[in-house]
């Protein structure tokens, strides 16, 4: 009776597995931060006063909102974020004074700590 | 159920849960959980869920609205997988181990440390959301006298929940900052090393806005063969969570 038990619990942790392995086989992948459009901003890292557009993936639910917003929070220049989670728009303010330059590497660590990819960088607001 | 998702670094997300559980008999459970969960690094996270009971069995079981604490259950997860594959669809796994500590007073809880680990998968396609989790917990202690629950046997028992969510509303994501609302159904079965199962139907619906999330649901036996255990017929399940 105990084998038999156990038996099922395997063969139910093993169809959760064949699951999880099947859904974890995108069709498409997301493109990497580095393949910028013709939009994305270049050249160096640190970022001058203006509108920004981050294009977000994986914002998949309305706690995705606060987890973003925290994160931006913490780094210094950047304003309170408007997110348009339909297309993964995450657009911000960059306001910069001395030494306090937001950097592209600091909003990609921000939105991989709430959890989410960074896709591009575009300036200006969503188009 | 477990879920692949974890708090940010540096974010705390509380949660109380108040679940009512009706006996056969006319007994019944009250239970209040409180449950932490602590974002220390991007993928790790560390939860503590401390469970609050009232009972109103027959004697010897606590009766009369007798109180009391159940185990202390402690554990870190660490997310292994992160795939975003465009702006909302994404799936995530993650692997957890810890362990419930013996805190439990009035036979509501065991007397020893039983350490637990597992692993959880969740994906998110659009208006569908699909939850896979499997746990196995070792019991180093002999149970309860009295047992309540299927983990209170004594038996090592593993967990597998399967749960799957539809957003009711909004249909379509926008730029507004808004709350959705979903329909849930979870199986949560449990199954001993001595051979007893527990499997329960859980439909329900979850309210989710950025900062607060609060859920409604209820709890069926599908399959319950304990002779050890007053049979349940019913739980209802009221949670609130926040996100700081």
């Amino acid at each position: 009776m105990p084998k038999h038990s156990l038996r099922h619990a395997t063969l139910l942790a093993c169809g959760f597995s064949v699951l999880a392995i099947t859904l974890a086989q995108p069709s498409c992948r997301t493109t990497p931060v580095t393949t910028a459009s013709t939009e994305s901003v270049r050249g160096p890292d640190t970022l001058e006063t203006g509108n920004y557009t981050l294009v977000v993936h994986g914002m998949s639910c309305p706690k995705c909102i606060s987890n973003v917003e925290l994160q931006l929070a913490r780094i210094r220049g950047v304003s309170k974020p408007m997110i348009d989670m339909k297309h993964g728009f995450v657009t911000i303010t960059v306001t910069t004074a001395s030494g306090t330059e937001p950097t592209k590497p600091q909003l990609a660590s921000a939105i991989a700590d709430a959890g989410f990819s960074l896709i591009e960088i575009r300036s200006g607001d969503p188009k | 159920m477990p879920a692949a998702t974890a708090p940010s670094p540096l974010v705390l997300i509380p949660r109380v849960q108040t679940r009512a559980y009706f006996y056969e008999d006319g007994q019944s459970l009250l239970e209040q959980d409180l449950r932490l969960e602590y974002g220390l690094a991007r993928d790790l996270s560390v939860s503590l869920d401390l469970p609050f009971y009232q009972g109103f069995f027959d004697a010897p079981r606590p009766a009369d609205g007798e109180f009391g604490l159940g185990d202390l259950e402690t554990i870190l997860e660490l997310r292994v997988l992160r795939e975003d594959l465009n702006a909302v669809d994404t799936v995530r796994a993650a692997v957890f181990v810890g362990a419930e500590l013996p805190t439990g007073t009035a036979d509501f809880g065991g007397n020893s440390v039983d350490p637990c680990a597992g692993g959880v998968v969740t994906a998110i396609f659009g208006r569908h959301g699909i939850d896979a989790a499997a746990r196995y917990t070792f019991v180093t202690g002999d149970g309860l006298f009295l047992p309540i629950f299927a983990t209170d046997e004594g038996e090592d028992f593993v967990n597998l929940d399967l749960g799957y969510a539809f957003r009711l509303l909004p249909t379509s994501y926008g730029e507004e900052r808004v709350a959705a609302w979903y329909a849930t159904c979870e199986v949560n079965a449990i199954l001993t090393i001595a051979g007893q199962s527990e499997v329960l139907l859980s439909p329900g619906l979850l309210l989710e806005a950025p900062n607060y999330a609060i859920e409604l649901g209820l709890q069926v036996p599908v399959i319950e063969d304990s002779q050890d255990r007053p049979a349940l017929r019913l739980a209802l399940v009221v949670g609130l969570r926040l996100l700081f």
